[in-house]
């Protein structure tokens, strides 16, 4: 289902390639088939609403952004606006806390208090457990058992009944530990005495962070039972559990909308390491089912900026091997070279096929190369003597005879980029500028 | 229970009569001109109702048709209402358009309600979705004892939770009840039933954590067949469906203890990917019965009708709470008149 999703709207982008200006009935079938595939991600539909609103609105108002065709234009808002929904991380810190863990029966919250107790564990912490799930049969044992593992100590007396009290000795108790880490029981919104349970936990654990659990499979409930929870303790994080399955995690979406909290981390399997810091990209990637929607959005963003590198180098006359290395890292971002000749400002070139693939593949060793040297190098190439250029090939694995490569090939560079500065006034000299390239072969 | 996902059709309802009304009375007043035109436009027959099978119903038979254009909008607003209840995307297009063709070219006699037409529409398209319900008392009774059920579902839907309380039912339907604990795999899980089943006075059988899951059940069905135990319950641990290897094991714990019926257990807060795992448990090791957990969570309940659509299997009973008694037999015809409240079928 998910699979013919994506391919529709990857079919919808299509159409909007290669069109000068944007297209408003392209925009609306994006839109509609964007909205498709949110909702049936499990994103609240109110938040699938406002974004398409959103995205239909730029699209239309906004200048095309120099150097960037229709689809890239739109793919970048449409990435841009839902990176803005779950782009706000939360906070982190390894410094002493306590953390109250939230969240509905079964959405995975003792297995997820095990697996920080590990993550800040890793990381150098002391760190402590409290199993105040007085409800559920076995949720002492299971968390005491998970704990044991990682030899974290677990407080919890699964003969009493009273939460509070539970609570209450165990911050005594394990007061030592930095990093305490308080398991409650399940619960949901419409529950009146177990929300009362969790405010008062608040208040005697003073928590530093409230993380709300939330299943990936949570659908269209997710933002009612995040908004009663944010009102009862206030929530600061969300923890998406159970993506290993297929689910994706819309409903967690709409929890952070709702909470304005960020999510924390992502749970994604069975045993205590599979715990994983929230990664936007990741999430909106899988959210739609497409893989490529960062990189496209980052190549537009890279094509700005590194016409605007050669603009400005050019205006100055000032050109180092620092300029040289951020084009040649923007190109390797970007791909093939034939398509940064397409965006860059000197037209499209009509160059031998070959040329391009020998060119690249040279550029991947000239960043190598450019890695082994030293700042100053790097600023003033002029200074690299012979002994300096063993010592790059050594440390970038090659011979003398490659640096040299380079700097010719720098030097040809600068003074391409001269000749344009020379005929300033908008008339590039593309001959000139064609024979040096393929003179470089 | 429920109450949110009736609200909302019922307002829906009420928006499908509304609008197929406001068409009803455009058309009365119209003269006969339109008749004397009628007769020139006869030829040009389209799918939908033309104009001219309009008139001639409301003069010469009385009656009105239902064109796709008086409902669209209406039907809109019923699709965005499921999706809002958590029915998944491609069920809620198939009921939309399970109503559409149920009402569109449909000849509403003027003595007719509108209401009626509409609420008829819905009801039957609901009913076929949700499927006739399951009698457990009476399926234990008419079949070869013990009767073996297994329970499957990923993590943390409430397997666990759901068999205390169907052993509870069965035993206060007098039927006698044996527990398999076949999560040997989460930390924790054969404490938890073993402590359910002490409350409930059930005999559990019960490996350590980490023994082979189909071993326990298998010893659990021996018992139940040496003292002559009328129902065998068989926990099993919680599993995604893309873990190939936790799938083959369960079908070795189906083929091992070869069980009467398998429960697929879910909850009733999951959005769409309820429909996908659903599909994929039945696909892998089958299902014949649904248990919903959660229940009381939610008023949407649009889970029951996603995946009640997607394996087409009977749902048997709602989790509606934390307690033993918090189990409902699921009837299909009392939900659907709970929905969309009174008036006939």
């Amino acid at each position: 289902m998910m699979d013919t999703l994506s391919a529709s709207l990857k079919d919808a982008l299509k159409k909007l390639a290669g069109k000068a200006v944007v297209d408003r009935a392209a925009v609306d079938e994006l839109v509609k088939n964007l909205q498709r595939a949110l909702l049936s991600a499990d994103v609240n539909v109110k938040l699938v609403m406002d974004l398409s609103k959103a995205i239909r609105t730029r699209s239309l108002d906004e200048e095309l952004p120099k150097n960037t065709n229709v689809r890239e234009h739109v793919l970048r808002i449409v990435y841009q606006e839902l990176v803005r929904l779950v782009f706000a991380t939360a906070d982190l810190k390894l410094e002493p806390q306590v953390i109250l863990m939230a969240g509905l029966q079964g959405s995975g919250k003792t297995t997820t208090t095990a697996k920080i107790a590990r993550y800040f564990q890793k990381k150098g912490m002391k760190v402590g457990v409290i199993c105040a799930d007085t409800f559920r049969p076995g949720a002492y044992d299971q968390l005491s058992t998970l704990c044991a593992k990682i030899n974290v100590p677990c407080f919890g007396d699964p003969t009493t009944t009273d939460a509070r009290k539970i609570v209450r000795e165990g911050l005594v108790a394990i007061k030592d530990l930095e990093v305490i880490i308080v398991d409650t029981q399940g619960r949901h919104a419409l529950e009146p005495d177990l929300i009362q349970e969790i405010i008062d936990l608040n208040v005697i654990t003073k928590a530093s962070h409230r993380w709300l659990v939330i299943d990936a499979a949570l659908g269209q409930q997710a933002s009612e039972q995040a908004r009663r929870f944010h009102e009862a303790i206030g929530i600061d994080g969300v923890i998406i559990t159970k993506m290993d399955g297929t689910a994706k995690g819309g409903g967690a979406m709409s929890a952070v909308a709702e909470t304005k909290s960020g999510i924390v981390f992502i749970g994604a399997g069975e045993t205590i390491e599979d715990l994983e810091r929230f990664d936007a990209n990741g999430f909106i990637s899988r959210l739609l089912g497409m893989g490529d929607l960062q990189a496209l959005a980052e190549k537009v963003q890279e094509a700005q900026a590194s016409t605007e590198i050669d603009m400005d180098a050019m205006m100055k006359g000032h050109f180092t091997l620092r300029d040289m290395y951020k084009q040649l890292e923007a190109l390797n971002k970007m791909g093939p070279l034939k398509q940064i000749m397409n965006m860059l400002p000197m037209g499209n070139m009509q160059l031998p096929e070959g040329v391009y693939d020998v060119t690249s593949t040279k550029m991947v060793r000239y960043r190598i190369l450019m890695d082994s040297m030293t700042p100053q190098e790097l600023d003033d190439p002029s200074i690299i003597s012979s002994s300096r250029m063993q010592r790059i090939a050594r440390g970038a694995g090659g011979t003398p005879e490659e640096v040299r490569e380079l700097i010719k090939y720098y030097k040809m560079m600068h003074k391409t980029l001269k000749g344009l500065r020379g005929a300033a006034g908008g008339k590039f000299n593309m001959q000139r500028l064609m024979k040096r390239f393929s003179g470089m072969q | 229970m429920f109450s949110g996902l009736r609200d909302r059709l019922q307002a829906a309802r009420n928006k499908l009569s509304e609008s197929i009304g406001a068409v009803a009375e455009k058309a009365q007043p119209k003269p006969t001109v339109d008749s004397v035109k009628t007769s020139d436009a006869e030829p040009v027959m389209a799918k939908n109702p033309t104009l001219a099978d309009k008139v001639r119903v409301l003069f010469i038979e009385r009656e009105l048709v239902v064109s796709e254009k008086d409902v669209s909008g209406a039907l809109g607003d019923l699709e965005m209402t499921l999706l809002e209840s958590d029915v998944a995307l491609p069920v809620a297009d198939a009921l939309v358009t399970d109503i559409r063709t149920g009402l569109v070219g449909k000849h509403r006699k003027i003595g007719e309600s509108v209401d009626t037409l509409v609420v008829k529409a819905l009801k039957s398209s609901l009913l076929k979705v949700l499927g006739s319900g399951f009698d457990l008392p009476a399926y234990i009774k008419t079949h070869e004892r013990p009767v073996k059920i297994l329970f499957t579902g990923v993590n943390g839907t409430g397997k666990t939770t759901t068999v205390a309380k169907i052993g509870a039912y069965l035993k206060k339907q007098g039927f006698s009840v044996v527990i398999g604990a076949g999560d040997t795999y989460r930390a924790g899980a054969i404490e938890q039933i073993s402590v359910h089943a002490d409350r409930l006075g059930i005999k559990v059988i019960e490996h350590q954590t980490g023994a082979d899951p189909s071993a326990v059940l298998f010893d659990t069905v021996q018992y139940a067949l040496a003292h002559k135990i009328d129902v065998v319950l068989a926990d099993t641990a919680g599993r995604f469906h893309t873990k190939a290897n936790l799938m083959s094991q369960l079908e070795k714990i189906r083929r091992v203890m070869k069980p009467d019926l398998i429960i697929y257990v879910d909850e009733a807060v999951a959005g769409n990917d309820a429909v996908v795992r659903a599909a994929e448990f039945d696909r892998t090791i089958g299902a014949d019965a649904i248990v919903l957990t959660k229940a009381d969570m939610d008023s949407r309940g649009g889970a029951a009708i996603s995946i009640a659509h997607t394996i087409g299997k009977p749902l048997l009973f709602l989790g509606t709470g934390q307690s033993y008694e918090d189990i409902v037999p699921f009837e299909p015809g009392a939900m659907v008149e709970e929905l969309l409240g009174g008036g006939p079928v």
